[in-house]
């Protein structure tokens, strides 16, 4: 079940981003994919009963730990892809004083 | 063990740091410094691999190779770190005097170049798309470095795209990890055939393969292209156009070529795919009155070309003894060379000119005698004409299906459409001489006769310099035949004809094709859209 949670968060990124037209949401519809992958990864990588894996449970059962380093990786990008973007927003704001997407798509 | 990629890796990035930190007035010249340390370490890695094959692969930390990260060179990388470093050096000899006092942007083009070096040599799935997302974030800051309205716009649109389409492009490598167990290439490359019936794996390759569609700017998804180059500056243009999107070209040969072409055939969808942008991209490219939009679409459609030669032989070609699917790769090296070239002399003009409209420039030969030579050179190069490297190429991806009518109709089509938007481009070059200030740039000039000479010396010595590189044995001949001068020549009349009766009138559909750009929300439902139908032809 849970798998198919995090592929209908996806999509709701994806309906966002072609649907509206604010660029702050568009900007927050791709940390909310971004957010989903994440789920689905972490998802994939645990199981019932599977403990954190930190040097000390050597000897225990523990959950796979690539996934959490590489989405640990990820939540890195992520949040400099959403701070770049969003300060590229607020210098669109300044120059045209609108943050809708409609008011560029009109090219000269 | 010789740790040369790493160092190609860091060296730029080292110096790039160290430039931005020395507060003295001469640190720019460091840029230069690395190149020619990176030229050396390639020349004597070069030499060490050629002698030692068996130390293409450096594994980090001392792990399984299996989990860990590593670094793995072929020849194919091996060419495309050659192409980065030598590109690299042409563009910062070109924007050293325009950009003299701006130490940021000397500091992202060389963190820039670290980073690309990254992006060829691993072997780690996930750290590519790291170095992709780099990648990504590091040209959106180099588009938007002029600070325009229109610059931030185009910029945050690029980002965006970019960004959606290295995520999912991610849940492929995630869906990956789940069914092999392992990120490395190379692993996954050699168990492909295990898995090969799931699902899993279908849907995975789905998602890869779009997301490179978008990096690779394929038809329909190409907008973000045409809209990033009309703001960047001259040499972020070529860079853009030469390189980051030769980036994709490259992933696609890793992904593609080394893991899933063994088991899903894909190289007609692959085909159409190329052949439907080279058309788009050159009919686009057509109906335009900017002269770097012009440019712009070209890129579209000359990666099209690229993709119609990669596929061209069916699924198992290997890249390097087959025709076609060398005469691809030798194309993305090919337009790598005079796409920049062109940029780069487009710039120059536009400078002198302050105008970027194609029908008020006129007399660039007189006014500006050398740069009129190399834009020359470049559009034979594009073209086609013999003796120039683009001609190379198109022969070697026309020999691929010279058996297939349709394609090479549809190959001929593309040709003649680049011959007539260069009738149209080429226009700039007539007229008397203009009143202008010329400023004298030995730099510029440099760079760009660096460019004019490679593109030569491929056209003509070709022969010998791949078949000594890469054992090929095809082409010798060549230039004896007639034909191919009364066909080249026959081409370029039919290009003017039709350029002076139908293009310049400049009638409806032409109109209709320049006005019509695909806005940032309908670009994510062609994602989504095109998504769908490359499912519908992996899992049919």
């Amino acid at each position: 079940m849970n798998p198919i949670l995090s592929f209908v968060i996806i999509l709701i990124g994806i309906y966002g981003l072609a649907v509206s037209t604010n660029i702050i949401k568009s900007v927050f519809c791709v940390t909310i994919i971004e957010a989903g992958l994440i789920l689905l990864f972490l998802n994939l990588g645990q199981y019932e009963g599977g403990l954190i894996p930190i040097m000390e449970a050597l000897g225990i059962e523990i959950v796979d730990p690539i996934p959490q380093a590489l989405m640990i990786t990820t939540i890195v990008i992520g949040s400099t892809i959403t701070s770049l973007a969003l300060m590229i927003s607020i210098k669109i704001f300044h120059i045209t004083g609108s943050i809708e997407w409609k008011d560029f798509i009109k090219r000269k | 063990m010789f740790y040369a990629p790493v160092l190609f890796v860091f060296i730029p990035i080292i110096i790039a740091i160290a430039m931005f930190l020395i507060k003295s007035a001469k640190a720019h010249y460091l840029v230069f410094l690395s190149q020619l340390a990176l030229i050396a370490l390639f020349v004597l890695y070069v030499i060490h691999l050629s002698n030692d094959p068996s130390q293409n692969m450096i594994v980090f930390g001392g792990w399984d190779a299996r989990f860990a990260i590593s670094f793995y060179n072929d020849k194919l990388s091996l060419v495309f770190i050659g192409l980065t470093i030598f590109v690299w050096l042409v563009i910062l000899l070109y924007t050293f005097k325009i950009n003299y006092r701006q130490k940021k942007l000397f500091f992202f083009l060389m963190f820039l170049e670290g980073v690309f070096l990254g992006l060829i040599q691993t072997n780690d799935l996930f750290n590519l798309f790291v170095f992709l997302e780099l990648t990504t974030v590091l040209v959106t800051i180099l588009i938007v470095y002029r600070k325009g309205g229109e610059a931030f716009k185009a910029g945050l649109q690029y980002m965006l795209l970019n960004t959606v389409a290295a995520m999912f492009f991610l849940i492929g490598i995630i869906l990956l990890y789940y069914v092999y167990g392992t990120i490395n290439i190379r692993v996954i490359a050699s168990e492909i055939a295990l898995y090969s019936e799931y699902n899993i794996v279908k849907f995975a390759y789905v998602l890869m393969i779009t997301g490179l569609c978008v990096k690779a700017a394929l038809f329909p998804l190409f907008t973000w292209l045409p809209r990033a180059h009309g703001v960047a500056q001259a040499s972020i243009s070529a860079l853009l156009s030469g390189l980051i999107v030769k980036a994709a070209i490259y992933i696609f040969l890793r992904v593609n070529f080394d893991m899933f072409a063994n088991i899903y055939d894909m190289s007609e969808m692959f085909f159409w795919l190329g052949a439907v942008s080279a058309l788009v991209g050159v009919f686009i490219a057509m109906s335009q009155k900017d002269l770097k939009q012009i440019l712009a679409y070209h890129t579209v459609s000359q990666v099209g070309i690229i993709m119609m030669g990669l596929v061209a032989t069916g699924p198992f070609a290997t890249l390097f003894t087959s025709p076609g699917a060398f005469g691809g790769l030798l194309h993305a090296i090919n337009h790598a060379v005079f796409k920049s070239l062109l940029f780069l002399a487009a710039g120059t003009i536009i400078r002198v000119y302050q105008t970027k409209k194609v029908y008020e420039i006129r007399g660039v030969f007189k006014t500006m005698p050398w740069t009129g030579i190399v834009l020359i050179v470049a559009m034979l190069s594009i073209t086609g004409a013999p003796f120039f490297n683009g001609f190379i190429s198109k022969s070697m991806i026309k020999y691929a299906f010279k058996q297939d009518l349709l394609k090479m109709i549809v190959f001929t089509v593309v040709n003649l459409g680049t011959m007539i938007s260069f009738a149209k481009f080429s226009q700039i070059l007539f007229g008397p001489k203009q009143n202008l200030v010329v400023e004298r740039q030995t730099k510029q000039h440099l760079a760009m006769s660096l460019l004019a000479i490679a593109s030569i010396a491929i056209g003509t010595a070709f022969y010998p310099i791949f078949k000594s590189l890469f054992a090929l044995t095809w082409g010798g001949a060549l230039y004896l035949d007639v034909m191919i001068y009364v066909e080249y020549f026959g081409y370029l009349a039919l290009a003017y004809l039709i350029y002076f009766f139908i293009v310049k009138r400049d009638y409806l559909p032409f109109r209709l094709l320049r006005k019509s750009p695909i806005s940032f929300l309908t670009a994510n439902s062609l994602f989504v859209l095109s998504m769908i139908v490359i499912g519908l032809f992996v899992f049919l």
